[in-house]
């Protein structure tokens, strides 16, 4: 084992400790200098180059990698959380075939899944599905998302907040937080179709609030376009929606004569 | 283990990569994207903007390896402007040597945006135009790349075009072969350069590059200052070659010579050989050479004798051996660039060789109706073509009865025809004509013959019209009868064509003005005729003057003067055009259409074939559009194969004036090449619907089958049979019979010795032939016009001349089959005609007993006797012929893979590749060219020299200019000894 792979292995054992501590800025300070170190190493994507020690370097990696995105989820980082993933999944698709299965690989999955759908992204969501083997969709992880996502589309909002309760993995929890406040956003937006006003406790129960404060609130953050008067939320959407289109009568007139011309002149 | 390569399926690990903090590791995503970008594109042309934020990311070290990512993704992309800007914020690390696609896709990108810049600058007169030091400096790496690898005709390519002759002139001298590679630059910029002014500047910066050189090719050099129009350069050298000790330096000024002569660019000439004066003598008495004849009385018979009496003064009083040497030879250089020498030479040649058939002008005649006056004077007018340059009159004489039944017009052409029939004759041109020119006031004759004899003085002496042009003009003064009129402007507008001589023109527009329709059309041509090429402001005076008159005929006459006064001047000609062509008059936009054919005369422009394809299908008027076609034929002659392309969709045109437009745009750009396409679409409109059109394809199927041979096409002998049907037929109209007997003489036009040319040898348009076609295609409105393309004829013959531009005997190989490029067999008497339409019937030995026995005549009308005095191996010609003709008998093959041609010889232009000149012969080539004027070299001197042509048609000059219808001299065959022609008279 060589003096890279050594200074690599060590400095993982100290974010490991750090990460098990809990002291997540030290973790994210080690895990910058893991990153530079990695790409010192030529066997890992996107190279993959043959070294005798390819196999160990690539589960090293990928294993800080995981360590990344569960970092990620711990200090809630969405950014980081999508870049870590990314430079993590060519470790799950291309170098499936040299490496045995991360115990990982389906909740990180599963999570990302779940990130989608918090970021409402949900054509992404099924590009990634798509990408899954029909083994990995039986994974509990993945299913959980999966039907997650079912509910939303149905607009099943409560089944999706109970979800909160049967999370496959405690790394869930945050983006099921999260989730809720994309359904109220959802929720929210269908209101402001349907109805033009709403009742302070229609409204309330319908974005799923316990009190008016927080109704407020989310009203004063979020759309600070409804007006609340007299006990009732009114939704000043764009009444004036664009009119139908108007025929471009002239242009197609000069457009018709132009042809009429053109054809005169065919020789 | 042994999965070999695990490839990475998505950027999107490196793409993530880029957002990280640490420069480390974007620097790690960058380098690596750049090296997976052919693959990962698409995925990274979405985080574009990352990547170039980070190029403009001041304080980013790898801003260029960001900007050479981003150019990529562009180039994938197919934004190769923006490629490109990317590319040159890479810096260095744009290579310009990697071959890889993208590569060279971006040079070839940065080279035409940075020619193009250069061009803008250039055309806007800009000199502070911007330009990317990175972009010269990509440019000028590739440059220096390609003069490096010896790769100099990209390296030239690209010099031209980015307008960088700094760097054509290090690749020229550079280069391994310079002549070579001059020669190549030379094509290139004939071909593509498309600005007038810029082309010279190259072609000034090559003669620079030329006279540098150890030994320059004089040759070249002059005809590229020719180009440049610097007749001092060509004097200069032509002077230097002159004084050399070296015989062959002469020869070789000589070469020069008879080359510039080719041309015919006039004016040019004439300033070349004022500056050839005897040095020490002051220069008086040689310069007015030609202008000392203008003192002659109009009875001087004598007409165009150049200064040789002065200049032999000049040998007498130079004591200097070397001076007389000297004088000498300037004395025959001036004859050659005068043109004297090669109008001479030719005339022998194409009376010797005169092979026209008379037998085809006599089926003509008598099937011709006698009161048909149209095709009456087509006859006259296929006569006059056949015979053109050949002096051979026979038929005429023979059939002064029925010539005498021309009148008015036609007796004006009838005239003129035998000016066309001893076109070059500029010694007797004049006394031949006297009978028919007006008589100082005595009355006496037609003015109609009158006026044609001046138009015949003026074809006899087109282009060279420095003895006769007093004579025309005095004749145009003194008179005011319309018609003669008429035929002094044209024959003015022909003797001085492209002098701008003021004095003349002032003559002619005094005749404009007088506002007579038929004197004020000739006069609008001879405007234009005198100033081709000038682009003078005369042109706007013209254009004035047509805006004013009522005459129809005057504004066309005008137009196309207009219209000639900017030949060959391109761009500096678009205002005039844009005038013309959006003028509410018709009349002018046709001339427009000229203007436009005329300035951009061969160069295949683009903007101008634009232009008047617009205008073929957009005009409202049938005359403009139909000329816009045909002005196509000049636009594009340098570029034959082009046309049947290019019009091949508008000769199928529902509109009659168009397709004939089409017909004629062929006839004229292929003129004289046989090229197959270009029959191919004339053929189905030689039986087109409409009259005119079938005349049109007839006389344009006529032109592109000049000179080609039934044995390399067999639709020539075809179409020989289509007019004879058609000429016979009695039910035809009198339109496409008239053109199928334009069509009979322009086919054997020039006793079958002539093609239609309109580039010379070295690419150089024939400005007199081109106007010559121009104004011929005016015949549709004023037939006596037709007389014009015999301007445009010149000979299809090897010359060889000696040191005294003598005709020696000399022999060379043409070495291809001897049917292919033989003349056509001379038409049997009218009752066998079956046997025409039946080829196969001939055999081949009698056909070849026919060839040979006609070669035999030819051989005995152009040599004398052999002699066998001192000519060892090369006098054996007769016996080679013979033994190969017997060898081929022996084997039953059908004839021989070469022939012995003996000099002068006829050789058209297909048969130029197959010319050879034979090795250890007396006569060495200076240059070797296979048709032309070439100067030979003798490589010994001091045996006698055994001289061909040395005959020449002479007249009894001075005949009674009573002129009495001598019919019998008319017995003269074309084989025996020249009898004079002799003047003769109508009967009134």
């Amino acid at each position: 084992m060589d003096s890279k792979t050594t200074e690599l292995s060590q400095t993982f054992e100290r974010f490991k400790a750090a990460f098990v501590r809990k002291d997540f800025d030290t973790c994210t300070k080690l895990l910058s200098q893991l990153k530079v170190l990695l790409t010192k190493f030529r066997s890992l994507p996107p190279l993959f180059e043959e070294t005798t020690n390819a196999i160990h370097e690539l589960t090293l990696a990928r294993d800080i990698y995981e360590h990344a995105v569960v970092l990620s989820v711990k200090i809630e980082d969405q950014d980081a959380f999508e870049r870590d993933f990314f430079q993590l999944k060519p470790y799950y698709t291309d170098a499936r075939g040299r490496l045995p299965q991360s115990p990982q690989e389906y909740p990180i999955l599963g999570l990302n899944l779940l990130r989608l759908l918090v970021q409402n992204r949900i054509a992404e969501f099924h590009t990634e599905l798509e990408l899954l083997s029909p083994k990995a969709l039986e994974n509990p992880c993945i299913k959980h998302a999966v039907e997650l996502e079912q509910s939303f589309m149905e607009g099943a909002y409560n089944r999706v907040l109970s979800a909160r309760q049967t999370v496959p993995h405690e790394t869930y929890v945050y983006f099921m937080d999260l989730l809720a406040k994309t359904v109220r956003d959802e929720i929210a937006g269908c209101s402001e179709k349907a109805y033009d006003s709403l009742s302070l406790k229609d409204a309330r129960q319908m974005l799923l609030f316990s009190s008016d404060k927080e109704l407020f609130d989310y009203i004063k953050e979020d759309h600070p376009e409804w007006e609340i008067k007299n006990g009732f939320v009114f939704f000043q959407r764009a009444k004036d929606s664009t009119p139908c289109k108007e025929i471009p009568s002239l242009q197609l007139i000069n457009q018709t004569l132009s042809y009429a011309r053109e054809l005169e002149r065919i020789v | 283990m042994a999965t070999a390569a695990t490839m990475v399926s998505s950027a999107g690990g490196l793409l993530a990569m880029l957002n990280e903090n640490h420069p480390a590791l974007k620097l790690h995503a960058l380098s690596n994207l750049n090296a997976f970008v052919d693959y990962f594109w698409p995925e990274i042309s979405t985080s574009v903007p990352i990547i170039e934020s980070l190029y403009e990311d001041e304080e980013f070290d790898q801003r260029q390896l960001a900007a050479l990512l981003v150019s990529k993704v562009f180039y994938y992309l197919g934004e190769l402007n923006d490629s490109l800007s990317y590319a040159l914020g890479a810096g260095p690390l744009f290579d310009v040597s990697e071959d890889s696609d993208y590569i060279h896709t971006l040079l070839a990108k940065a080279i035409d945006e940075y020619a193009s810049i250069k061009t803008k600058a250039a055309e806007a007169n800009d000199e502070s135009a911007v330009i990317d030091p990175r972009l010269e400096a990509i440019v000028e790496r590739m440059l220096d790349k390609c003069i490096v690898d010896a790769k100099y005709q990209q390296a030239i390519g690209m010099a031209i075009e980015c307008r960088r002759l700094d760097k054509l002139e290090e690749a020229v001298i550079k280069s391994d072969n310079v002549h070579a590679t001059i020669n190549y630059c030379i094509d290139v910029s004939h071909s593509f350069v498309n600005r007038r002014e810029y082309r010279l500047e190259v072609l000034r910066l090559l003669v620079k590059v030329y006279q540098q050189l150890p030994s320059p090719d004089y040759l070249s050099i002059c005809q590229r200052l020719m180009f440049l129009d610097e007749p001092e350069g060509v004097a200069m050298i032509l002077e230097k070659l002159l004084r050399s000790e070296n015989v062959d330096d002469a020869l070789l000024s000589f070469q020069i010579a008879f080359d510039l002569v080719e041309n015919e660019h006039q004016a040019f000439l004439l300033k070349v050989r004022g500056l050839l004066t005897p040095s020490a003598q002051p220069p008086e008495p040689v310069q007015s050479g030609p202008a000392s004849v203008q003192g002659v009385d109009a009875v001087t018979s004598e007409d165009v004798q150049m200064s040789d009496g002065t200049q032999s003064d000049n040998i007498a009083t130079s004591p200097d051996p070397r001076e007389a040497t000297y004088a000498e030879r300037l004395t025959k250089i001036r004859g050659i660039l005068s043109g004297e020498t090669s109008i001479q030479l030719t005339l022998q040649f194409l009376y010797s060789h005169n092979k026209s058939d008379l037998l085809i002008l006599k089926t003509i005649k008598q099937s011709v109706e006698m009161r048909n006056s149209v095709c009456h004077s087509a006859t006259i007018y296929a006569n006059a073509i056949m015979h053109a340059g050949t002096t051979v009159d026979t038929f005429l004489r023979e059939n002064l009865d029925w010539l005498s039944r021309a009148t008015n017009w036609a007796k004006f052409s009838a005239t003129a025809g035998l000016g066309v029939i001893h076109k070059g004759h500029l010694q007797q041109g004049r006394s031949l004509m006297a009978p028919y020119l007006p008589q100082g006031g005595a009355g006496g004759g037609s003015p109609y013959s009158e006026g044609g004899a001046l138009y015949a003085l003026g074809l006899i002496h087109a282009n060279h019209g420095e003895g006769i042009k007093q004579f025309l003009r005095e004749s145009l003064r003194s008179t005011n009868v319309e018609v003669i009129q008429h035929g002094a402007c044209l024959g003015l507008g022909l003797a001085a064509l492209g002098t701008a001589d003021d004095d003349i023109f002032d003559d002619i527009k005094n005749v404009l003005y007088t506002d007579s329709a038929v004197a004020g059309e000739a006069a609008g041509i001879s405007m234009g005729l005198l100033m081709v090429g000038t682009a003078s402001e005369k042109a706007a005076e013209m254009l004035a003057y047509a805006h004013e008159t009522q005459h129809e005929k005057i504004i066309r006459g005008l137009a196309l003067g207009i219209a000639l006064t900017v030949y060959g001047r391109e761009e500096e000609a678009d205002t005039l055009i844009e005038q013309m062509t959006r003028d509410q008059d018709p009349i002018l936009r046709y001339g427009g259409m000229y203007a436009l054919a005329m300035a951009y005369r061969g160069t295949a422009n683009n903007k101008a074939i634009r232009q008047l394809l617009h205008f073929a299908v957009s005009d409202v008027s049938d005359d403009v559009r139909r000329t816009a076609v045909l002005a196509l034929g000049f636009v594009l002659y340098s570029d034959p194969e082009q046309t049947p392309r290019i019009v091949s969709l508008l000769s199928e045109s529902y509109n009659p004036h168009v397709r004939y437009g089409a017909a004629m745009a062929v006839g004229i750009s292929c003129a004289g090449t046989g090229l197959s396409e270009a029959i191919s679409l004339l053929e189905p409109l030689t039986s087109d619907v409409v009259d005119f059109v079938r005349q049109g394809a007839l006389i344009a199927m006529a032109m592109v089958m000049v000179q080609t041979s039934e044995a390399s096409d067999s639709r020539v002998g075809a179409f020989r049979r289509q007019l004879e049907k058609i000429i016979l037929d009695k039910h035809e109209d009198t339109m496409s019979k008239m053109g199928a007997i334009l069509a009979s003489g322009i086919l054997d036009a020039g006793g079958r010795n002539v093609s239609i040319k309109l580039l010379s040898k070295t690419k150089h348009d024939k400005i007199t032939a081109v106007v010559g076609l121009a104004v011929f295609s005016q015949f549709w409105y004023w037939y006596p016009l037709i007389y014009f393309v015999s301007l445009a004829f010149s000979p299809t013959a090897l010359i060889g001349l000696n040191n005294d531009l003598k005709v020696p005997k000399f022999e060379f190989l043409s070495h291809a089959k001897p049917s292919l490029f033989e003349y056509p067999k001379p038409t049997t008497v009218p009752t066998t005609t079956s046997a025409v339409k039946l080829p196969t019937a001939v055999l081949s030995t009698s056909v070849r007993a026919k060839a040979r026995a006609s070669k035999k005549e030819a051989e005995k009308a152009a040599e004398k006797p052999e002699p066998s005095s001192g000519k060892g191996k090369a006098s054996d010609k007769d016996g080679d012929s013979v033994q190969i003709d017997i060898a081929a008998d022996k084997k039953g093959e059908p004839e021989p893979s070469f022939e012995i041609l003996t000099n002068p010889a006829r050789v058209v232009p297909a048969q130029e590749k197959f010319i050879k000149f034979l090795e250890g012969s007396r006569y060495v080539p200076v240059k070797s060219a296979p048709s032309g004027f070439v100067l030979l070299k003798d490589l010994r001197p001091n045996e006698p020299e055994v001289l061909s042509l040395t005959e020449a048609p002479s007249s009894s000059a001075g005949g009674s200019a009573t002129g009495q219808q001598q019919g019998s001299a008319s017995a003269m065959a074309v084989d025996e000894e020249p009898a004079p022609p002799q003047p003769f008279e109508y009967t009134p």
